[in-house]
């Protein structure tokens, strides 16, 4: 075989202006962000079953992932919150005796819980407050002024340095007889237990949908490469290296699983922001919930990632798999 | 450069396509492949573009045993090769530039460096000015041409053609033909599978002929 290096030149003209190209330059100076979502050339085709039904399909599951995402984290910290708030405050509930005025049993319960340490702020309830929650009970203007109704009085905690509720108690019960503690913590067991209930069913929901996204995408992608068999074969059989080949291709469904979750992410952005404007603090899951937090929006971009990453160790394994079988 | 020594192949379980294949191509050597359809020519090519492996015998190219060659060396083996496959095979979202360009562009050399060379090849086969055209519409002699280009732009020891004149006019296939004989006289073996008798005749080059899966050599 001759020397390929010593063949004369072949004929023809000089190329010719604007030169075609791959855009390798133009690649190379662009930012990272943006070549990573704007897919200039590449050697896998962007249309046909690896494009836009793709994205879609991608983008889709994305949205569906980044709303159950959303609301696993907002009914956590409504929880937390709920927890909090119930934990930070208790009632005295003074009852009508025999052996004291009610004025001097309200007024002596209020000294002692002014001097008491960690306690925040005590506030009676009105006799009108009182009879507002009584009338779910007993009908409205059913609640005359001679209906002997125990004296209400809310009490804030400092959460950070609170009282011994157990002393506290014994003292309430000693300088005012007929006056006792509620400190919610029935409440607060059942609430916390049905908190927690609503919580591991939405990290269920959560699972499901990230297992079923993780499946579709797969899948998608899969389809997507079994499209475009030919052009990897054909590039296996001109040299190509696995390596190439391997990278071509995950790159290219970088920028498809990147592009489909952003697009996904963007569209539960915005039902999050609808809500919360629209729902007033919307209800979800038949509890009120506060609502997505500011700090929580951040964590929701890990559901395009992932979907990116999914996409490309698909890509990937499928990809390679398919070169071992060929020569 | 390319033997073949009592090669046998079959798909699968099916019955061999080819029996007992011997015959050696020189460096700078022109052949013909011919026979009927179905005689096994598109299974022999595919064994000489390490596409498929041997049931039996033994396959060197380039002084290397395939049947002992590592798979991570069998790309740069590939890349002595150049192919016209019988369906062209052109990528239709790449440009004919692109589509050209290919076997230099997984070499990883950068652009510059070869996209000069492209420009030119494309004129020499005449499609200087369809390069930024897609193979979806370029005629069947402009996709001919282009799989030709890209067969040869890196430059192959041996260059194997699958009826490359196969859905051309008799002049197209005149012209082709041409091409090929100057690629020999540059320095590349050619291999023309083909079933056109007036392109074997014109060119009065040895013909390997397969027939019922055997092999003779005419000429």
């Amino acid at each position: 075989m001759a020397d390929t290096s010593q063949r004369p030149a072949r004929p023809g003209r000089p190329g010719r202006d604007p030169a075609p190209t791959f855009h390798d330059e133009e690649k190379a100076g662009r930012s990272r962000l943006v070549s990573l979502l704007v897919e200039t050339r590449s050697i896998m085709p962007s249309g046909g079953a690896t494009g836009l039904p793709l994205i879609l399909a991608i983008a889709a599951m994305c949205f569906l992932a980044s709303l159950t995402l959303g609301a696993a984290l907002s009914v956590g910290h409504a929880a937390a919150e709920w927890t909090g708030q119930l934990s930070g405050a208790f009632t005295v509930e003074i009852k009508p005796s025999p052996e004291m005025k009610p004025d001097k049993q309200l007024s002596e319960v209020m000294s002692l819980l002014g001097q008491t340490n960690g306690i925040v702020s005590a506030r009676p309830v009105t006799r009108s407050e009182t009879a507002k929650l009584l009338e779910p009970w007993l009908g409205k203007g059913n609640v005359t002024d001679d209906l002997p109704i125990p004296q209400l009085v809310d009490v804030t905690i400092d959460p950070a340095s609170p009282p011994d509720l157990a002393a506290l108690a014994i003292n309430v019960a000693a300088v005012a007889p007929g006056a006792l503690l509620d400190t919610h913590r029935q409440w607060q067991a059942e609430i916390i237990s049905a908190a927690h209930a609503v919580l591991w069913l939405a990290y269920a929901v959560l699972g499901l949908v990230a297992a079923t996204t993780t499946a579709i995408v797969v899948f998608a992608t899969r389809a997507g490469l079994s499209a475009n068999r030919d052009v990897v074969e054909v590039l296996h059989l001109i040299g190509a290296r696995d390596r190439f080949i391997a990278r071509e291709v995950q790159h290219h469904f970088l920028h498809l699983g990147l592009r489909g979750g952003i697009a996904g992410l963007a569209l539960s952005v915005l039902t999050f922001v609808v809500l919360s404007f629209a729902g007033d603090n919307g209800a979800l899951f038949l509890m009120p919930v506060t609502g997505l937090q500011l700090t929580h929006y951040p964590i929701l971009l890990a559901v395009p990632i992932a979907s990116a990453l999914v996409a490309v160790l698909t890509a990937r394994i499928t990809v390679m798999r398919e070169l071992e079988h060929m020569l | 450069m390319i033997r073949f020594e009592n090669v046998g192949m079959r798909y699968g379980m099916g019955p061999e396509v080819l029996r007992d294949v011997s015959f050696e191509l020189a460096p700078g050597s022109f052949h013909f492949l011919t026979g009927p359809s179905g005689a096994g020519k598109t299974s022999l090519l595919k064994l000489m573009f390490l596409a498929v492996r041997p049931s039996r015998g033994l396959i060197t190219m380039f002084g290397q045993d395939i049947a002992t060659l590592p798979r991570k060396e069998m790309p740069a083996l590939r890349r002595r090769i150049g192919v016209v496959f019988q369906e062209f095979r052109l990528l239709d979202h790449l440009t004919t530039y692109e589509n050209v360009a290919l076997p230099l562009r997984i070499q990883g050399q950068p652009e510059s460096a070869w996209r000069a060379d492209v420009m030119e090849l494309l004129a020499w086969v005449g499609l200087g000015d369809r390069i930024h055209a897609k193979p979806p519409t370029l005629s069947g002699g402009e996709k001919q041409r282009a799989a030709i280009a890209r067969a040869v732009v890196g430059q192959p020891d041996v260059l194997l053609a699958d009826e490359p004149t196969g859905n051309v006019d008799p002049e197209m296939g005149q012209r082709l033909l041409r091409l090929f004989v100057e690629l020999n006289r540059l320095g590349t073996s050619v291999l023309l599978a083909t079933h056109d008798r007036s392109l074997v005749e014109a060119a009065g080059a040895p013909e390997l002929v397969l027939k019922e899966g055997g092999l003779s050599i005419r000429g």
